[in-house]
Formats: structure tokens, sequence, C-alpha cells
């Protein structure tokens, strides 16, 4: 499957990097092609199941940063992802009564919703929880769940792929024998690892 | 509908949450399996065989559980 010997063609932080940015793309980038279409199909339905489920606030990174560091494990779409709820949150600190107690200073906090030192909801956070619902797009159980662990369970999963695709572009791996053969010529012979194991 | 798709969220009734782990399981296998075989063309059943796996697996420590909460309730 790997020689060492050679050096190494593929750049494996390239490789990682394409990984995190869209699934599938380290592998394919490894001439894996096949593997890297399936990645991409699978985690790309998975995390987009948990973000239609549950909606805009599906991980909110505030309440929840371990889902939402979970979720950005897949670069492009965690950040789109962090991006539309960081438009949300400006929308709602626009209302001008939640601007004027934001600006009543009675909470230090640097973000916008935090819960008070009392782990109790704070006037501000109540409010803006009130807008979220008015607006239909606060997350609610179950779904808020379900979706949690639909983008988070990608997102994690991408991370299985973001190590796979440095550890083969640093053994310097083959692209897949399906792949060679495909792209060998007729009547020569491409067997493979397994084919000549069997 | 279609523009809120991504913005609001959908309502998912209480039945349907435990149903919704099997897509989820597949997933998990699919990607497990995409990463650690070998030879791609084996690749559907060793999902299949996995899913069937952690379905089993997961059944039978949901009975483990029911179980225990029975006896000592």
């Amino acid at each position: 499957m790997s020689d060492s010997t050679q050096k190494p063609t593929k750049n494996w932080l390239l490789a990682g990097l394409l990984a995190w940015i869209l699934p599938g793309a380290g592998h394919f980038y490894l001439g894996r092609k096949t593997r890297g279409i399936i990645l991409f199909i699978s985690l790309s339905l998975a995390f987009w199941s948990g973000i239609a489920i549950g909606g805009v606030m599906t991980a909110d990174k505030v309440y929840e940063p371990m889902w939402t560091y979970s979720q950005n494990l897949i670069g492009s779409y965690g950040g789109l992802c962090w991006y539309r709820q960081d438009k949300v949150y400006k929308e709602i600190a626009a209302e001008p009564d939640i601007k004027e107690l934001f600006r009543q200073g009675s909470l230090q906090h640097k973000v916008i919703i935090h819960p008070s030192k009392s782990g109790r909801p704070d006037e501000l956070q109540m409010r803006v929880d009130k807008e979220l619902a008015k607006r239909n797009i606060a997350a609610v159980y179950p779904g808020a769940s379900i979706a949690r662990a639909y983008a988070g369970v990608a997102g994690l999963l991408n991370l299985l792929c973001i190590f796979d695709a440095i550890i083969l572009a640093m053994m310097n791996a083959k692209p897949d024998p399906d792949e060679k053969t495909q792209s060998a010529e007729p009547g020569k012979s491409s067997t493979t690892k397994d084919e000549s194991a069997e | 509908m279609l523009a809120t798709i991504f913005t609001n969220p959908i309502l998912v009734p209480g039945w349907l949450t435990l149903w919704l782990l099997i897509p989820l399981i597949v997933v998990v296998a699919v990607v497990y399996k995409t990463i650690r075989t070998e030879n791609v063309k084996k690749l559907p059943v060793e999902i299949i065989k996995l899913t069937i796996y952690m379905l089993g697996g997961l059944a039978l420590l949901g009975f483990a559980v029911w179980l225990i909460v029975k006896i000592f309730q």
C-alpha cells in the first residue's frame, strides 16, 4: 500500500488542509478519487442534514462551544455556519431594546449572550432568547440535540479523514488500485496487494 | 420552505428521535470503512457489516440498560 523508501511526492500539509476545507478533498488530492467522492457525499449529507434540522442556531457558539469546534472541523461548512450565526447575532444586537440593555453595561461580557456567573440566564440573555424564538430560529429540543449530533459527528469524522490524508501523504501511499487499473493500458498487469493475496 | 431550510429548525417529533440514529450510524460506517478498507470494491459489504454490528451492539446495550432499570425500579 505504501512505499516508505521513496520520497513523498504529495505534500502532507496540503493534503491535510484540503481535507479540512472540504471533506474528501484530501483523498482526492492523493489520487484516491472514489474514496474522496464517497467521503464528500456522506459527510456533506450528514452535516447539512444536521443544519437543516437545527437551523442556523444548531450549535450556538456561546452555549455549545465544543459542538461549534466540532462543526468547524469541516472548515468551509463550519465557517459558513459560523458566519451566518454571527450575522443573526448582529441583527439581534441591532434591536433598540437589546442595544440599550447591552449599553447599560449590566453585563461586562465580551459576547452578546452569556450565562450569568450564577448560571442563571440574565436579562439580556433572556431577551435575546425571546428574539430568537420570535424569529422562529431558536433551536428546540429534541431536534436541536439531533442536529448537533449530526453536524458535530460529521465534523469529528472529518478529523479522522484529515489524519488519514496526512498519514497517507507522509507514507507516500499510492492511489487506489482500482483507479490505477482504469488508467493502465488494457492487457498490462496491474495486480494489487489485495488481488494478489486472493 | 426552501428559503428557510437551513435557517429555521425543523420540528422533529419525539418518536422519530431514535430512528434518526440509523442514518448517523450508516454515515459513521461509511466514513470509517472508506478510510480503512483496502479494496474499494469490498466497501458496500464492509459498510453493511459494520452498520449491522453497530446497530446490534446498540440494541443490546439499550436492552441491557432497560433491563437494569426494570430490575432496580
